[in-house]
């Protein structure tokens, strides 16, 4: 029964077994928190952190005079983490009163086991303060940035409004994304297994970029008067939409672009004409895509007589007609097979070309047209411009609807020259015609001016060209008088404007079928006639009772030139 | 053979309750989450453990108190008992985790196989030191050997690494025992070409050796992995006590086998470092015990909680670090378990009453 010596030894030898294997382990343990350490560290951060944006906010748009017109607004979220509510009852209570929702609403969302419940977005930010200083424990305040219109629904087709991620969707929002946009900012959190973030422990930031302000040409009072215009002549002649354009012919910006009925800016998704609900869904979104259009610029109609400025300058251009060639009109003109009317059913009788284009009379058109020729119809229209687009700033413009040159013959040539059978969008008229009584060097639209700065500091200037010469000094010099005339003496005496001189011409073409009887009326002006400053032109689509452009397009423009010119600091004669 | 006078090994107890101490606190860094998640209570485990801890502390200062020759009387008598208990087990057991190891006594549960550990350790001592003379021959140490063989099927059919774990006391035990080193040698060779065609048998433990090699690779290495990113987060000294992340969720309870590697997590080299040499303490303490008893039966019970600690603790840390293929093993007085921390610690009053004996 003795502990013998050989027991004592064999005690040792697993005492020594045991201490050479334990340190053997603290040695593999060595190993693997310093050697290995970095390795298993990098796998571990990965598996636990979360990264969770920051929203960099978008850069604001404002007018040429710094007023506002795209901003943002600090909206916030409201949350709750079940894991970590301890009153229940209370958060349902504060929660529904504050946020207006129904008690049992709030409830199944606070009593929901899940990770994050989301409660409301797009909240105050004055009534996420009041939440956050309730500090009810597991209710989450997040903030955010919300894209703000101040003017709901001024220049809408323009400016554009953004998506859920603050993307540009429509207009200048989109054109100029890349300027507006910053950059987002991200957090990295650390949570447990099943994605709770912890608490107290340090998280890493990466700051948000906030977006460069866009400046634009557009004048926020300018644009408010037209649209009030714009409105008023629609209500007046229950037209189913009217666009006015106002720019500067000289460098082409644009200085207000309506497209009436707008749409709030603030509520994108929201029909205009307020019978959303009995709409599929497609049809929804059609109607949308429809309300969200810009008349003038993505979609083209018939220009009508204003296209007759273009004709009598490629005449001018050409040497095809002067001044005091003397043309007889008996109310019609028969080309080829086809009795061409004029819209003066008796006929004009004789009259130069001056009369001819005050009186807006269709025959000596066609006579200078077919004098003018095909080929040479093509080439003016090829070098004004007219074939391509604008390039103004802003997504979707439509091309030129043109017949094929090799199809034209007297009858399709006759009718161009009077501005009918092809189509182009409201802008490229205004900017043709801005283009040849500029002094006849072609401008490109734009609303673009620099992009600044958070400090206000310039960035960045658009230099959006001065391009080629399309007509001659003396043909656009010969054109303004002619156009002057018009207003002064002719079909656009409306348009006069006392103390002014007023250069511009009358519309009014019947859209297709013609069998409808719908027509779209439309003036084109500027001021001052001799060194104009300003070009205005007004489109109404389908006017109801006197439709003539001369009658009620014209007053429009007229009225907001008597208003503008002063307040552009144009003084009067 | 009267004591002359009763003398603890008090570097042993200080050691061994500065372990206790040591463990509750981890368990309950450890253990507070899995609490708060599945029973909204982050004391859940700690209040249990510390519940068992207090249970067997009593329980070790009685038995140290003691003589411990009077357990030569039960020693079979409790052998039985293990048995019985690892049979009831396989019927009316309780299962958890996919394993019948518990059986339930009202709201208590109970893990026989722990005390079986004991049982094992008391009846080895018992037999070998009333048959010294035997041992010898190679047939005594082989049928010594067969009389542990059913507890240790009995605990293998559903948990093998504690009957591993038995088996490897009785081991021990007998090498003490025994003057000789070259049949041990044998025994080795033989038990290492056992083990292999014992894996081979079934696929899945082959699986488990491919999910040792590349634990990466697998979905079932993912507890393995995520022991080893818990260790790895620590470095040298840790993210601080209370701040693994590692715990939350991402190793699987976390206080129960992989605990050693939160420890790594939270105190890094230099505590997972003191907790080995605690361990290395308690392991020379037995030695030195076990050297110095006042006869072999003293010697051998000492051996035997030398080899159940040194072993636990070996192939836990190894299993911890991945140096070994995944098994279940519990980190002695660190990882949760109720019944091993009771038992433990009346091992610990065993060896404290053998120590209080010495010559």
């Amino acid at each position: 029964m003795k502990n013998k010596t050989y027991n004592r030894k064999k005690i040792l030898v697993v005492f020594c077994c045991a201490v050479a294997v334990i340190f053997g382990l603290i040695g593999r343990l060595v190993y693997l928190m310093v050697f290995d350490a970095k390795y298993y560290q990098k796998k571990a951060e990965a598996l636990h952190e979360r990264e969770r944006e920051i929203k960099a906010a978008r850069g604001e748009i404002v007018d040429a005079k710094g007023t506002v017109l795209a901003t943002n607004k600090t909206v916030c979220t409201i949350s709750v983490i079940h894991s970590q509510i301890k009153e229940p009852e209370k958060i349902v209570k504060a929660l529904s009163a504050e946020l207006g929702m129904e008690e049992d609403e709030v409830r199944k969302k606070v009593e929901k086991v899940s990770s994050m419940e989301r409660i409301k977005t797009n909240v105050e930010k004055a009534s996420g303060d009041r939440i956050r200083e309730m500090e009810l424990d597991g209710v989450k305040v997040d903030e955010d940035f919300k894209r703000f219109y101040p003017y709901n629904e001024l220049a809408s087709k323009v400016l554009g409004f953004t998506g859920g991620d603050n993307q540009g969707i429509i207009g200048l929002e989109v054109k100029y994304e890349d300027y507006l946009k910053g950059k987002n900012g991200t957090i990295l959190t650390t949570t447990d297994a099943r994605g709770v973030e912890l608490d107290g422990v340090a998280e890493d930031r990466i700051e948000p970029v906030a977006g460069n302000t866009l400046k634009v040409s557009l004048d926020y009072n300018i644009q408010m008067y037209a649209q009030q215009m714009a409105e008023k002549v629609m209500e007046e002649k229950q037209a189913d939409k009217v666009g006015i354009l106002l720019m500067n012919p000289q460098n082409g910006e644009i200085l207000a672009m309506v497209n009436v009925p707008e749409f709030n800016l603030n509520d994108p998704f929201t029909l205009n004409t307020g019978n959303s609900d009995e709409l599929s869904d497609e049809k929804k979104q059609d109607a949308l895509n429809q309300m969200w259009r810009n008349g003038c610029i993505n979609d083209t109609y018939e220009p009508g007589s204003t296209f007759k400025v273009i004709t009598a300058a490629s005449c001018l251009e050409e040497r095809v007609v002067s001044l005091s060639d003397n043309f007889s009109c008996p109310g019609y003109k028969v080309v080829e097979d086809r009795k061409i009317r004029c819209h003066k059913v008796g006929g004009h009788g004789a009259e130069n070309f001056v009369e001819g284009i005050q009186n807006s009379c269709n025959p000596v058109f066609i006579e200078i047209g077919l004098r003018l020729g095909t080929n040479n119809f093509y080439k003016y229209f090829e070098q004004f411009g007219l074939m391509g687009m604008t390039g103004v700033d802003l997504p979707g413009e439509a091309g030129t609807i043109m017949h094929k040159k090799e199809n034209v013959g007297q009858v399709e040539l006759a009718t161009m020259s009077f501005g009918q059978s092809f189509q182009i969008t409201p802008l490229q008229l205004a900017t043709t015609v801005a283009s040849i009584v500029n002094g006849g060097e072609r401008i490109t639209p734009h609303f673009g001016v620099s992009v600044l700065d958070k400090d206000g500091k310039e960035v960045e200037k658009f230099d959006h060209g001065r391009g080629k010469r399309i007509v001659s000094r003396e043909t656009s010099e010969t054109m303004k008088k002619l156009l002057e005339s018009v207003v002064s003496e002719g079909s656009g005496k409306n348009a006069y404007v006392e103390g002014y001189h007023i250069g511009g011409k009358t519309a009014t073409s019947q859209t297709l079928p013609r069998s409808a009887n719908k027509y779209i009326s439309s003036f084109v002006g500027f001021a001052p006639a001799d060194d104009p400053k300003v070009l205005g032109m007004c489109v109404i689509y389908n006017p109801q009772g006197v439709y003539y452009g001369g009658t009620i397009a014209a007053p429009v423009v007229k009225n907001i030139f008597e208003n503008v010119l002063p307040y552009l600091g144009i003084e009067k004669e | 053979m009267q004591p002359k006078k009763r003398k603890y090994d008090v570097t042993l107890l200080t050691a061994l309750l500065f372990l206790v101490a040591f463990g509750l606190i981890i368990l309950y860094s450890t253990s507070a989450y899995n609490g708060e998640v599945k029973f909204h209570d982050s004391f859940y485990y700690l209040k249990k453990q510390a519940f068992a801890t207090g249970l067997g502390i009593a329980g070790m200062l009685i038995v140290a108190k003691m003589d411990y020759h009077i357990w030569r009387h039960m020693a079979l008598l409790g052998y039985l008992i293990a048995i019985l208990l690892a049979v009831a087990v396989l019927f009316v057991g309780e299962e958890y985790n996919g394993s019948k190891r518990w059986l339930s006594l009202g709201p208590f549960s109970f893990q026989p196989s722990e005390f079986a550990k004991v049982a094992v350790i008391l009846l080895l001592a018992h037999i070998v030191s009333k048959n010294v003379k035997e041992m010898v021959k190679l047939s005594a140490l082989a049928k010594v050997m067969l009389l542990i063989l059913p507890i240790v099927g009995l605990v293998g059919a559903s948990n093998l690494s504690t009957a591993i774990i038995i088996l490897g006391i009785g081991v021990i035990v007998v090498f003490v025992a025994s003057p000789k080193y070259g049949q041990f040698i044998f025994m080795g060779v033989l038990g290492t070409g056992f083990m292999t065609i014992f894996l081979a048998l079934e696929s899945y433990r082959l699986e488990r050796l491919e999910i040792w090699r590349n634990p990466e690779k697998f979905e079932k290495g993912y507890q393995t992995l995520q022991g080893l990113y818990a260790i790895g987060s620590g470095g040298l000294f840790g993210r601080g006590l209370g701040e693994s992340v590692q715990k939350l969720g991402f190793v699987p309870e976390a206080q129960n086998d992989m605990i050693f590697s939160i420890i790594c997590e939270e105190l890094g080299l230099f505590g997972a470092g003191f907790v080995m040499i605690l361990f290395l303490i308690l392991i020379w303490r037995f030695f030195v015990i076990a050297t110095h008893a006042e006869d072999l039966f003293g010697a051998l019970i000492a051996s035997g909680a030398m080899a159940h600690m040194m072993i636990q603790v070996i192939l836990n840390i190894a299993v911890v670090t991945n140096t070994i293929p995944n098994t279940g093993i519990t980190l002695p007085f660190v990882s949760y378990g109720g019944t091993s921390v009771v038992f433990l610690l009346l091992e610990m009053g065993l060896v404290l009453s053998v120590s209080s004996m010495v010559r």
